[in-house]
């Protein structure tokens, strides 16, 4: 490394010696004050919002309406598994009537 | 220290005079930390409010098994680091956004940062090396700013970083080298 870069390097690292601590713009607490009172108020409506009657009776109506409805899919879909069950009971009686006929047919060939 | 103790007992009462004279009494060292990680005024005066108003809303979660300046240093740092995290998004976005052709919102870099309590005769190095501190790794940055800004110990670091005294002079010592290697770079790459 060049010597005058060795120096330049040095010179920036040592730059922040004695250095004063910095202080935000004059009356500070009375911008953080306005900003706390301004994000309180903000919260403040929402709750009174999310208060009201109607509000909570609308919320508990909807959860209601879900729940109704995941359960009444849920016995659709039910229903329709038993249906597929006896198809399949169906067909599987079908198959083995066929192959014991075929296997008669087959044993009693000469 | 009882005067002290007796503040935060007023705090968590959240009595008013308690609070500022709490924030008069500590604004100096909340937002020099903060301007040391960011650069940058406006958002150390943000990130500075933030810190007191976490302070005021969690001052029952404060044990008082470490310092209060500990625990002040600690929420400064992590709301200071959560808003470079949050910006380099915001720049990462807006880069993707321009891919698209959507570009209303400028990410320009900032203008060369000068720290306001650097001495006249320093002001032009500092701000080169402020722009390598910028590169650092959280950790780093967190450790160099807390011990060349804020002028804190090695066991003061340590305490705010759960570090050992050893840990913190590792981190400080690669600091140091990235920052000379970063520094010849800068110092490269002005002679072409």
């Amino acid at each position: 490394m060049p010597n005058n870069f060795n120096k330049k390097i040095e010179d920036a690292l040592s730059s922040l010696d004695g250095i004063k601590k910095a202080s935000p713009s004059p009356y500070f607490f009375t911008r953080l004050e306005a900003r706390m009172q301004k994000e309180r108020s903000i919260w403040e409506e929402v709750s009174s919002f999310v208060a009201k009657p109607f509000v909570a009776i609308a919320c508990i109506s909807l959860l209601i309406m879900i729940n109704a409805s995941v359960i009444i899919s849920s016995e659709k879909s039910n229903q329709t598994t038993i249906s597929d069950q006896n198809n399949e009971i169906a067909t599987i009686d079908e198959y083995n009537q066929v192959s014991s006929t075929f296997y008669e047919y087959v044993n009693t060939k000469p | 220290m009882n005067d002290e103790r007796e503040l935060i007992a007023l705090l968590k009462k959240k009595d008013r005079e308690a609070f500022k004279t709490i924030v008069e009494t500590w604004q100096d060292v909340v937002y020099n930390t903060a301007l040391g990680l960011l650069q940058n005024a406006e958002d150390a005066e943000d990130t500075a409010q933030e810190v007191f108003m976490q302070v005021y809303e969690s001052i029952d979660s404060f044990k008082e098994e470490s310092k209060f300046s500990t625990w002040l240093y600690r929420i400064t740092v992590s709301k200071s680091l959560d808003h470079i995290r949050k910006k380099k998004r915001k720049k990462r976005f807006a880069f993707i956004q321009s891919l698209y052709g959507k570009n209303d919102e400028l990410m320009t870099d900032p203008p060369n940062f000068i720290h306001p309590g650097v001495s006249m005769e320093n002001k032009e190095n500092a701000v080169v090396l402020f722009k390598a501190i910028e590169k650092l790794s959280s950790n780093q940055k967190q450790a160099f700013v807390l011990n060349k800004i804020e002028g804190l110990s090695y066991n003061e670091i340590g305490e705010i970083m759960k570090l050992t005294d050893s840990a913190v002079d590792a981190l400080l010592q690669r600091a140091k080298k990235n920052l000379q290697i970063s520094l010849k770079d800068y110092y490269e790459l002005s002679l072409k």
